[in-house]
């Protein structure tokens, strides 16, 4: 019989300090870094410069008091990059962690936000404006613990440039008493203003070698021996660096019975999207028959709808194949990207309702007969395009052109490299001859052939 | 000679105004600006890639004269900004101090384009002795609502700097902008001089025209002149004589009709074939999808069908387009119009 547990053991086995934790790797703008280090530097530097410049605010207030409305100076702020770090990367691998272990190491109090409960502007600011802007008056007597402040997932934020949070977090970063980190998944075009105030760690997932130390200590601890250490590399490797996970389905094993062939419970356990979505798409064309039904599979999902419809695009034609059908899922889809579209631009969150029912809903029922059987379900391909954006080979070569020859990127790419490459492909002799005029590199001779 | 350009149409490249093919009458006026040394905003309008840019800078290289590097800019005003440029433009943008009115505690920005690449150029003096320096701005009707802030900035820095204006779509440009410029209406080169260039250019390659071909090669070339080079070019590659037959084969390599398989293949109704080709377009040329669809149906057009058809499927491609003004995913909308054309294709035959 397995352990009984009483905790999740993520809770229970996240590192008390920073020093004891497997740190993963961290770059900031390319270059390594080492997190605990510059970690720790980032919040004592913070409270030696917020010292110098509460001194000099209280100066400056003393003297706006009695100057005249002309004299009075404003109050020194603190600068953003002093004030606020992001930690950037993959869930579970720590970013959190390294938050707390570092306040308990530095005997700090941590003030939570996950940007997943709060989400709007006004929600963030009840729950951090006056822990941020203010000391509490207790504070000084009591001599509580500093703070620090966390702000996670923020990329779960909806950001515009009027109504969302992220001018919000950046007025919190200007006011700040405290510290701040903030943790987030990916790259989001709406962070961008935080991206061009703050820091960015760069974190990448732990090695394999490392999970597996930690794995083994943990096993060690519940003194669990029944998980071989194949199912374990199994474990590890469809997590993929994801040490939350790794615990989790360590968990999940050791609190089932131990009778069951591991290898099934790892498969169901894991919470791998690309296959969720596999199946997802395979339901929604072959199993799905009421609109209620599709609505129902793409609510209980918890894929991104973001992506979901692109996968919808992707794969339609290899379920549907009636060009009256196809042309009716399309009708379908393309309104459903029109409706997303206003959404995202103009926050018009209330039409999200006809965006599912038309990309779910409208695509799978538009098929008169279900397919059955198996069917090949495919990535979405990424198409390059729409936005004018240039690989770098293309990048170097007009760049290359221009020096001998005035021209734009779009007539480059449009006009003039195409009739490059059918000269070129008249004869070895001519490809020679431009990749000689205009010295090219091999990359650059292979956009020509 | 070892550095030659291998590339004809950089090699025959236009060096001073008087070598520029035809358009005597415009050279004129333009001589006669050169001469009195003074002209108001100007506004080149003409089709596409029959020389407008190359008159406008020629001319101001006149114009400048040494003093032509300093004082002169040409800018694209459909390449998009690059992510650095645009970071630049947002990191200009202030909040308004004003307590009342509507700009109370807005954030003020300028549209990004002007403030990155126009501005900079025009608010700096004139450097040397010049009366003003000269901004070129092509494809201006790209410019769309952008075009907005050009009036003001005409007139404000219009005694430092003049511009020129050049498109090939009057009806794109508002109104305002067209009333504060000279208008120049820049017509196809003639066939007459245009003969003489290319005569020139066969001289010099010792090449050995027949009679007729460079009728053929003015039609096929539509009055781009960059065109017509490129197309001798190639059919010379074969041999020094070029005959009728060889350019009509070179063309057909040459046209990038792409976009008529394209549609030939929708309409004959097959669907992920279409697509997959839509797809390679894209890729290759990275239209947007307004461009492919205008290409679309200007491709429709060529084709024969009933009037009735043809409403129809500028009616599929109309609403194509008016989808996509508003969609995310690019690749949708083209594949929502192309499903739509397979579908049709089946009632008509």
């Amino acid at each position: 019989m397995a352990k009984k547990v009483k905790s999740v053991w993520v809770e229970e086995y996240r590192p008390k300090s920073i020093r004891e934790m497997a740190l993963p790797t961290a770059k900031v703008s390319g270059h390594k870094v080492d997190l605990a280090e510059d970690l720790t530097k980032f919040v004592k530097n913070f409270f030696k410069e917020m010292k110098k410049i509460n001194a000099e605010n209280r100066i400056i207030r003393v003297h706006n008091r009695t100057a005249s409305e002309k004299e009075r100076k404003e109050e020194v702020k603190i600068a953003p990059e002093n004030a606020a770090v992001l930690l950037e990367g993959p869930p579970g691998i720590g970013k959190t962690s390294i938050v707390f272990a570092l306040a308990n190491d530095l005997n700090m109090e941590v003030i939570e936000t996950n940007a997943s409960d709060t989400r709007t502007r006004d929600a963030l600011e009840n729950k951090l404006r006056e822990t941020v802007k203010s000391r509490g008056i207790m504070d000084f007597v009591t001599q509580s613990k500093e703070k620090l402040i966390l702000i996670d997932e923020v990329d779960g934020i909806y950001g515009t440039k009027d109504r969302g949070a992220v001018p919000t977090i950046l007025d919190l970063i200007q006011n700040t008493q405290f510290p701040i980190i903030m943790c987030s998944n990916e790259y989001k075009q709406s962070l961008q203003p935080l991206y061009n105030k703050v820091r960015k760690f760069e974190v990448y997932p732990l090695s394999d070698e490392e999970v597996i130390k930690i794995a083994h200590n943990i096993l060690k601890k519940e003194s669990i021996t029944t998980l071989k250490r194949s199912d374990l590399d199994l474990i590890i490797k469809k997590n993929n660096g994801d040490l939350r996970g790794v615990i989790n389905d360590i968990q999940g094993i050791a609190q089932g019975s131990t009778e069951v062939d591991n290898k099934d419970l790892i498969f169901t356990l894991h919470r791998d999207t690309t296959e969720e979505i596999f199946a997802l798409i395979r339901d929604l064309f072959q199993n799905v028959s009421t609109l209620r039904e599709a609505r129902d599979l793409t609510d209980k999902s918890d894929v991104d709808y973001n992506f979901l419809y692109k996968w919808v695009n992707e794969n339609l034609i290899s379920f549907i194949k009636i060009n009256k059908e196809i042309a009716n899922a399309y009708d379908n889809l393309s309104l459903a990207d029109e409706v997303f579209g206003r959404i995202r631009r103009n926050q018009y969150w209330a039409l999200l309702p006809y965006f599912y029912d038309l990309f779910a809903g409208g695509t799978s029922l538009a098929q008169s007969r279900k397919t059955s059987g198996f069917r090949r379900v495919v990535f979405p391909r990424y198409v390059v395009g729409g936005a004018f954006s240039l690989t770098n080979a293309e990048r170097s070569l007009i760049e290359k052109i221009n020096k001998t020859y005035d021209i734009s990127q779009i007539e480059a790419i449009q006009d003039f490299i195409p009739f490059l490459k059918i000269l070129c492909s008249t004869s070895r002799r001519q490809l020679k001859n431009v990749s000689d005029w205009l010295d090219l590199d091999a990359k650059e001779k292979k956009l020509l052939k | 000679m070892n550095n030659e350009i291998p590339i004809w149409r950089i090699k025959y490249i236009p060096k001073t105004l008087d070598e520029v093919c035809g358009r005597e009458k415009i050279k004129e006026r333009l001589k006669n600006i050169i001469k009195q040394g003074n002209f108001p905003h100007l506004l080149f309008v003409g089709s596409e890639g029959i020389g407008k840019a190359t008159l406008a800078s020629l001319f101001s290289k006149e114009f400048l004269g040494i003093f032509y590097d300093a004082n002169f800019k040409l800018i694209y005003a459909n390449v998009p900004l690059t992510e650095e440029e645009r970071q630049l433009a947002r990191s200009e943008a202030y909040v308004s101090k004003s307590k009342i009115g509507s700009i109370a505690g807005r954030r003020i920005t300028t549209p990004a384009f002007i403030k990155v690449k126009v501005k900079p150029f025009v608010q700096l003096k004139v450097l040397g002795d010049t009366p003003f320096k000269i901004l070129i701005v092509k494809n201006f009707e790209t410019l769309g609502s952008n075009q907005q802030g050009f009036r003001r900035l005409m007139e404000i820095y219009g005694s430092n700097c003049r511009m020129i204006l050049i498109t090939t779509k009057i009806s794109g440009v508002i109104d305002p902008i067209v009333s504060r410029c000279q208008l120049f209406l820049i017509s196809q080169v003639d066939l007459n001089s245009f003969k003489e260039l290319m005569n020139k250019i066969a001289e010099n390659e010792s090449l050995e025209i027949e009679d007729g071909s460079i009728e053929i090669l003015y039609k096929v070339s539509n009055g781009k002149i960059s065109r017509a080079i490129d197309l001798l070019q190639l059919s010379s590659i074969s041999g020094k004589k070029i005959t009728k037959n060889m350019l009509y084969e070179v063309a057909q390599k040459f046209q990038n009709d792409l976009v008529g398989s394209l549609l030939l293949m929708t309409l004959r109704g097959d669907f992920p074939k279409a697509r997959e080709l839509s797809r390679n377009i894209i890729s290759n040329y990275k239209y947007n999808p307004h461009e492919l669809f205008n290409l679309l149906l200007n491709e429709l057009n060529k084709l024969p069908l009933s009037k009735f058809a043809r409403i129809q499927l500028i009616n599929l491609i109309a609403d194509a387009d008016f989808r996509a003004l508003d969609g995310i995913d690019n690749d949708i909308q083209i594949s929502a119009l192309l499903s739509k054309i397979c579908l049709f294709s089946e009632h008509l035959s």
